[in-house]
């Protein structure tokens, strides 16, 4: 008699498996029974760890019966005869098994790479070399959204292991069964792609899955160099750690490489502001300081009245030296960490369990500021792939919501001034009731015309604002780190005004639209502010969508042309090529010209390359700082803490953003303290010579050939004319 | 700067300035009882208010100079360059009462007579020429970084023949001097241009179809882009370009002839190049007689004002 139950104490079942006689608890089913007793019968659907279903028959057993009986489902009962092994069985199993290998994309993935895939094992010990059935007529998708795992659903067999360990063991309740018949198969929430779903990624379904339908993702790439000091992260170390609680060692046994544990002493910088990276860091031990050292300041282009005998002088002026029109009022300095930097001091600390670089790490943005370690620290450098399956990993998010939504309110929302006035109990309590919403490049956020039931604001990326006209989108603003938006639906006619799409990795935070209304309701100056931004936002939409009625399209929209505000355009009839534009920008501007005589024909007429103002402005996609922004009169503004990464110049289509080198005295960030002569960039681009009546181009142009023009007014007089 | 109906108030303005005047000098001369003459009280206002109108117009070079100082737009510095410029021939010769005179004055007037002839001149051509330039060179680009430009379209060609030929015959030695001699500019280049790389031919041509092509490569078209205003070369004119290609069409398959379009392409925007190189000089070369002629026009001038004054 079998005592391999260990110490159940009940009643025993007294049967006969293949002539052996076994004891076993009531409770126990045929397959536990043959297991303790050194029986192995076959099955593909069954796990130990998880509740048995019966779905493969090919666990089925002999038990005296009319039908055959699945072992794994099947309880014992008191003097049962069972048959493993009887002809019967075997031909069952049989023909299980090739109309399962009919259809099986025979090597799968999972045999090619480890030779272990459960039916293609279980049909050579069953001796199947010819299969008499065909294949299904239809072919089954495969899934490659997911950045960690690969799905095949033509080498799926519904098994519904997945399923059990997604829900059961995980809990993560993502996976399920969909459609019925021959296209019954998994579907991940409601049939979404894996990436797009809500799947964490935590490699259960692909641990549990016989086949080679879930399979292991090897990206190329995927590891870190290791530099002095440091070692590579093994995963049974990791899962110790908080940060990675959830996440499956098996999914981070299989990207070793991408985890790198670093160590760092007192003093060391760990990245600069405007490098660019691919990594985050997760402070283990240790306190770093975080900074902005590019000085405070704008670039100011000025003659005076020592201009009209001199040439004019770029030069750094601080906000308190030199006010502009809409430069922005916010207190804080949004960066890719878990802290924002106050305007006034642009430092702050970060401890154990602070993370930073998530931008950088997600969408590849340079680094929007300083790190380095105030003490001896031990960091943990991570790649996409693992830190992706960090963001979404329950425990991970859990942890880090709740601060993410308070720096969200307390900095985000209070810092702006028009919210300045919220009390910390409203706070509190929109702490307890706000979202924290992920989306991925591409998501639409709210569709136009949809019912306004919320209010956001930015966590981090950038989100697409497009308004619907005849014959497309116009990109009506580009949000970033900070901004909010979501009010102009819930204080006017309920409908959303347009369309918000998250243009890279977004987090939101989500304010219902009762939480909104007991905002507005209980705080007056609030509802003032944001009515005023809402009166102010559709003014301005108004104005670019009756634009667009007003000219024909074709020839703008090729061109692009309508997206500027503001064109220098050069009339070839005229212009005699003399380059005394060119010329008188750059003596404007330190030798740096601005302008580029060279761009895109309409008609007769060259658009020079010089800042557009465009509408829909690419500069202002990625800056790490949010730097790069529109004033209400839509004119690009380049704030005080830019610190001259350079990726507004990358990604102005045109070429029109220059970076300004100044020599400045600044904090040696190897030696704190201590202050060197430093080359630090700001990004500029044409101003408008707004220090003069009219730009220096035009005003240097000694051939009627250059003109600053409204695009709508001069391109559409031209079409006028030409009928 | 073409003369259009923006000059009109400037032009009236010159009409009734010259009216005016030649009114006040035939009234003058009929009445001088030794004729006009340079010296007399008129003939002096001739004369100053003429100078006048030739150092107004010689400080447009100085005002070229700095183009951010708000001395008033270069627009009207250059109309007052034209128009007054133009008066002060009329009324130097007032002022001579049309005797040429001594050496230095002969000379002063023969400098002045070819200084305004050359500015009408380049006034003639700055009003006809820019729209030359539009209608026939569509690929017009930065006349100063045409050389850079150049040495793309033979990085192209180049790059055509080896996807049709499997190597391309180089100019050595040719090339590889001008890329010497061609120092990235501070600042980079800006010239747009359409990119022709990888038309994606898969075709290769064989040993036997090979060589025509090969042939016309080094014996015209490479010698061609080298030295595209070189003399006698059938690529530098459309028509017998046309011709060429047309023949060398024929000699190679169907499915070659799509890189043969590319490098007919090239050629002919090395000819609109070429075309531009020439209206640029045209355009400007003017000045090389106007700046110098009115730089020795306003110094003999000062000279002669001495002179006259003090003797």
């Amino acid at each position: 008699m079998s005592t391999l139950f260990g110490t159940f104490v009940g009643p025993m079942i007294q049967l006969t498996i293949d002539g052996v006689q076994v004891s076993a608890p009531a409770s126990a089913t045929i397959f536990d029974a043959a297991r303790v007793s050194g029986i192995t019968i076959p099955t593909l659907c069954h796990l130990q760890n998880e509740t048995p279903v019966g779905v493969c028959r090919l666990c089925v057993v002999d038990v005296g019966g009319r039908v055959l009986a699945a072992s794994c489902v099947r309880q014992v009962e008191n003097g049962m005869k069972v048959t493993t092994n009887s002809d019967k069985v075997v031909a069952a199993r049989r023909t299980l098994l090739e109309i399962l290998m009919a259809d099986h994309p025979s090597p799968c993935a999972r045999e090619r790479h480890s030779g272990d895939c459960e039916l293609e094992m279980q049909a050579r010990n069953a001796g199947i070399t010819e299969l008499r059935y065909p294949k299904r007529a239809f072919a089954r998708p495969k899934d490659d959204s997911s950045l960690a795992i690969a799905v095949d659903h033509e080498a799926c067999i519904v098994c519904d292991r997945c399923i059990r360990g997604c829900n059961e063991i995980r809990q993560n309740l993502v996976l399920g069964r969909m459609g019925k018949g021959a296209s019954t198969g998994v579907a991940f929430d409601l049939n979404s792609p894996m990436g797009e779903s809500t799947c964490v990624s935590c490699g259960e379904c692909m641990v549990s899955c016989p086949t080679g339908a879930l399979t292991n993702k090897h990206i190329a790439g995927t590891e870190l160099p290791i530099p002095v000091g440091a070692e590579l992260a093994e995963a049974e170390d990791l899962v110790h750690l908080p940060v990675f609680k959830g996440v499956s060692g098996t999914f981070l046994d299989m990207n070793k490489g991408a985890v790198v544990k670093r160590a760092f002493r007192a003093g060391e910088v760990i990245c600069r502001e405007g490098e660019f990276g691919s990594t985050a860091f997760y402070i283990a031990e240790g306190r770093a300081a975080v900074s902005i050292s590019t000085p405070m300041a704008h670039v100011k282009t000025s003659g005076g009245a020592r201009g009209f005998m001199s040439r004019m002088k770029s030069s750094l002026t601080a906000r308190d030296s030199d006010v502009r029109e809409e430069e922005a009022t916010q207190t804080y300095i949004p960066i890719d960490a878990s802290v924002d930097l106050a305007y006034n001091n642009p430092v702050a600390e970060l401890g154990p369990g602070d993370l930073f670089g998530e931008m950088t790490c997600m969408s590849f943005y340079p680094r929007s500021a300083t790190v380095r370690a105030l003490t001896d620290c031990t960091m943990y450098e991570m790649l996409r792939n693992v830190f992706d399956i960090l963001l979404k990993n329950k425990s991970f998010r859990a942890r880090l919501g709740k601060e993410y939504k308070r720096r969200a309110l307390e900095t985000h929302l209070r810092g702006v001034p028009m919210f300045s006035e919220l009390s910390t109990g409203f706070v509190e309590r929109l702490m307890d009731n706000v979202k924290l919403l992920r989306l991925s490049p591409g998501q639409t956020i709210c569709k136009q015309g949809e019912p306004a039931d919320s209010f956001y604001l930015v966590r981090i990326g950038f989100v697409k604002v497009t308004e619907s006209f005849p014959g497309g989108e116009l990109v009506i603003a580009y949000l970033s780190r900070g901004d909010s938006f979501g009010e102009i639906g819930l204080l006017g006619s309920g409908a959303r005004t347009a369309t918000c799409t998250a243009l890279d990795h977004v987090e939101l935070v989500k304010i219902a639209a009762e939480d909104f209304n007991a905002m507005v309701g209980q705080f007056p100056g609030v509802r003032r502010g944001l009515q005023q931004l809402a009166d102010e936002r559709s003014r301005q939409n108004t104005e670019r969508m009756a634009a667009l009625g007003t000219i024909s399209l074709d020839n703008f929209l090729s061109q692009g042309l309508m997206e500027a505000q503001s064109l220098l355009v050069l009339d070839l009839e005229r212009c005699t090529r003399c380059d005394a534009c060119v010329r008188a920008c750059a003596d404007a501007h330190d030798g740096i010209t601005r302008l580029i005589r060279e761009g895109q024909r309409f008609d007769r007429y060259l658009v020079a390359t010089s800042c557009r103002h465009c509408k829909d402005p690419l500069c202002m996609v990625g800056c790490p700082v949010g730097s790069i922004r529109r004033r209400n009169s839509l004119e690009v503004i380049i704030e005080d803490w830019c610190i001259g990464c350079g990726l507004c110049a990358r990604n102005c289509p045109y070429g029109n953003i220059n970076l300004h080198p100044f020599e400045v005295m600044a904090e040696d960030p190897d030696s704190p303290g201590r202050r060197i002569a430093a080359v630090k960039q700001k990004a500029t681009s044409c101003d408008l010579c707004t220090e003069h009546a009219e730009p220096s181009c035009v005003y240097a142009c000694p051939h009627d050939a250059a003109h600053r023009v409204d695009p709508r007014k001069f391109f559409g007089d031209l079409l006028g004319m030409k009928g | 700067m073409r003369i259009d109906e923006t000059h009109r108030v400037w032009l009236v303005a010159s009409v009734l300035i010259l009216g005016a005047t030649t009114a006040v000098y035939v009234l003058y001369a009929l009445e001088a009882p030794h004729g006009p003459r340079g010296g007399s009280p008129l003939g002096l206002t001739f004369g100053i208010i003429g100078f006048g109108f030739m150092i107004y117009a010689g400080l447009l070079g100085a005002r070229k100079q700095v183009p951010v100082w708000r001395l008033g737009r270069a627009q009207t510095w250059m109309r007052g360059h034209l128009w007054l410029g133009l008066l002060a021939l009329p009324l130097i010769l007032f002022h001579a009462g049309f005797h040429f005179g001594g050496p230095l004055t002969s000379i002063l007037l023969w400098l002045l007579i070819i200084t305004v002839a050359s500015g009408v001149f380049g006034a003639i051509l700055q009003h006809y020429v820019p729209r030359l330039i539009l209608e026939r060179v569509p690929m017009e680009t930065i006349y100063d970084e045409i050389d850079r430009i150049r040495m793309q379209l033979r990085e192209e060609a180049e790059g055509f023949m080896e996807d049709l030929c499997g190597n391309a015959p180089e100019a050595v030695g040719v090339i590889t001097a001008q890329e010497q001699d061609m120092e990235l500019r501070a600042g980079g280049y800006t010239a747009l241009r359409p990119s022709r790389t990888g038309t994606g031919a898969q075709y290769k041509l064989t040993e036997e179809e090979v060589e025509p092509v090969r042939s016309f490569y080094t014996a015209e078209l490479l010698p061609f882009l080298v030295h595209p205003e070189g003399p006698d070369s059938r690529l530098a004119d459309e028509t017998r370009a046309l011709g060429a290609f047309s023949k060398l069409r024929m000699l190679v398959p169907a499915a070659a002839h799509p890189v043969i379009a590319n490098l007919e392409s090239l050629c002919d925007e090395e000819r609109q190049l070429t075309r531009q190189v020439r209206l640029h000089r045209l355009l400007h070369i003017w000045l090389l007689l106007h700046i110098p002629l009115s730089l020795a026009l306003l110094l003999l001038s000062v000279f002669h004002v001495v002179i006259a004054l003090r003797y």
